[in-house]
């Protein structure tokens, strides 16, 4: 049955799930030390994603601004990007990610870029310059529920992650759901997430098995969603920010960690991870 | 069996049938999957013990999802209806190729209103997947309010996922036999339009009215040698190409 299961969540039900440990310096990592007394001020992240409902009341005004990114063949690189200062959800998907970040870190500034839309042939393009709009205006954290699983892509998505890293900006990006290649969820860079079945938002796990590096809550997940409402979801889209959200208290706490340095850290903090503090 | 004597040549008989399909619309080959499609989001419906399932198809032109089968609560209704690619729990699957699972949407006022006005009927919980071909999405499948169970959960939707495969590769062949058509019509109507001064009886060098069926037979060597595979298909038009350059001789 475990290759009908989507992307990689098979690796975080209890029955599979690996016990690690960590050793020498990393032992002495605690969460205390990582994230204890941060709430995220001074950290913008960028959802990336359908548009963030500025006003959503469980967003307590959270929300500093945001872009639209649309496809327009007639530029360059492919798209048209406009102000949005007070960004409105086409779907209640970006609302939903906002809103846990959020919870997490309540004092982090969200903007929100919204590359979806009724342009499916552009999608990926303005994926992509969702991507470098946040790079390029002091982003500090992305969130990403989406990839593309097209090959042509991959440069693309790859040389974005690249330039994202360098300039100390983290990447976090949901897996697919369903099993196939998914970018940029799959670079070395990126922070990629699949969905556990715990509720407790500081419960995260890390497998050691990549592709798939963490899995956090992402079934039944009480969310934030369009004109104001909630819902019950489920899929790794709503894993993704709750890491996103941690890594950001992190960050804020410790801003001169670079990408690989918090993943380490999210590492030494992870729920199945005790540490090893004799001997080595 | 006796030609008789008013019978118009086979070129203008030819011409005739395929200005008909055209005109018609009608496909050639049997390019309607919608009893397949029909009985997939039928056997998903009751296997997830869900009150309603549909499939969507992307029309990327108009920017908008096509209602193309339905089961269940609201099914008469949601048959050809079209949605916004910038709306709804389905667009937001077909845009990010992501499936997704909601439960309490009629917590979403405007989803309730827009949603009841449209159908009839407003699901409590909706579980919705894409259907992928060559890294595309072409449509979203959704199965709607678990009878058992407030939501879906994970496993509802790797189970969805192997129903979402089927579909795909049913819409998938049905949208290559659709093509096939265009294709093998483009150059039968080619092949003996009147301006091209083609004798199809003359090319084919037959007098013989029952060897006109040769051309139908043709058409279904061309659908079998195209259900082998995209290699098999390009070669076929290849053959069928060459054979009209051997008749405008």
């Amino acid at each position: 049955m475990s290759e009908l299961r989507p992307a990689w969540s098979n690796q975080f039900t209890a029955d599979v799930l690996r016990a690690l440990r960590a050793f020498g310096p990393l032992a002495s990592i605690t969460r205390e030390w990582a994230w204890g007394g941060a709430t995220g001020k001074g950290v913008r992240v960028a959802v990336i994603d359908s548009g963030v409902e500025f006003d959503h009341p469980w967003l307590d005004d959270c929300v500093k601004g945001g872009v639209i990114v649309e496809s327009d063949g007639r530029r360059k690189e492919g798209v048209k990007i406009s102000d949005d200062p007070q960004p409105r959800d086409l779907f209640g998907h970006g609302t939903a990610c906002a809103g846990i970040i959020h919870k997490l870190a309540p004092d982090a500034e969200i903007y929100s870029v919204r590359v979806l839309g009724r342009d499916l042939t552009g999608r990926a393009l303005q994926f992509a310059g969702g991507l470098r709009w946040a790079i390029q205006n002091g982003m500090h954290v992305m969130n990403l529920s989406l990839s593309t699983s097209k090959q042509e892509y991959y440069a693309l998505f790859h040389e974005i992650a690249d330039e994202a890293y360098f300039k100390n900006i983290l990447l976090v990006s949901a897996v697919n759901n369903i099993p196939a290649p998914s970018y940029p969820s799959l670079y070395a860079s990126v922070i990629s997430v699949a969905a556990h079945e715990g509720h407790d938002p500081f419960t995260y796990y890390y497998n050691p098995e990549p592709p798939v590096e963490f899995g956090a809550p992402g079934i039944d997940v009480e969310v934030a969603w369009a004109n104001s409402s909630m819902t019950t979801s489920t899929g790794n889209s709503f894993a993704a920010p709750h890491i996103t959200g941690i890594a950001t208290l992190i960050r804020s706490k410790h801003p001169e960690l670079t990408p690989f340095q918090i993943k380490t850290v999210l590492y030494a903090c992870a729920s199945n991870v005790t540490h090893q503090t004799n001997g080595n | 069996m006796n030609e008789p004597a008013d019978t118009p040549n086979l070129a203008e008989q030819l011409q005739k049938l395929v200005l008909a399909i055209q005109a018609s619309g009608r496909a050639l080959f049997p390019s309607s999957n919608d009893e397949l499609l029909q009985t997939i989001v039928e056997a998903a419906a009751r296997i997830f013990g869900a009150a309603a399932a549909s499939i969507a198809l992307v029309d990327d032109r108009a920017g908008e999802l096509v209602f193309r089968v339905a089961y269940g609560a609201g099914s008469e209704t949601v048959v050809g209806m079209r949605i916004p690619l910038d709306q709804g729990i389905a667009g937001y699957v077909a845009n990010t190729g992501q499936p997704i699972a909601i439960a309490n949407v009629q917590n979403d006022p405007r989803f309730a209103r827009d949603t009841a006005q449209r159908t009839g009927y407003v699901p409590r919980s909706i579980l919705a997947m894409p259907l992928i071909t060559n890294d595309r999405v072409i449509g979203v499948i959704e199965v709607l309010d678990k009878i058992t169970s407030p939501s879906f959960g994970m496993q509802d939707m790797e189970l969805l996922g192997l129903f979402a495969r089927q579909a795909a590769i049913a819409i998938h062949q049905s949208q290559n036999l659709d093509a096939l058509d265009d294709a093998f019509i483009q150059r039968l109507h080619a092949l003996v339009s009147p301006e091209a001064g083609v004798d199809i009886q003359r090319a084919m060098r037959r007098d013989d009215a029952s060897r006109r069926n040769e051309v139908l037979q043709l058409a279904a060597l061309f659908q079998s040698i195209s259900a082998l595979g995209e290699a098999e298909r390009r070669a076929c038009l290849k053959i069928l190409e060459a054979f009209g350059e051997y008749a405008r001789r």
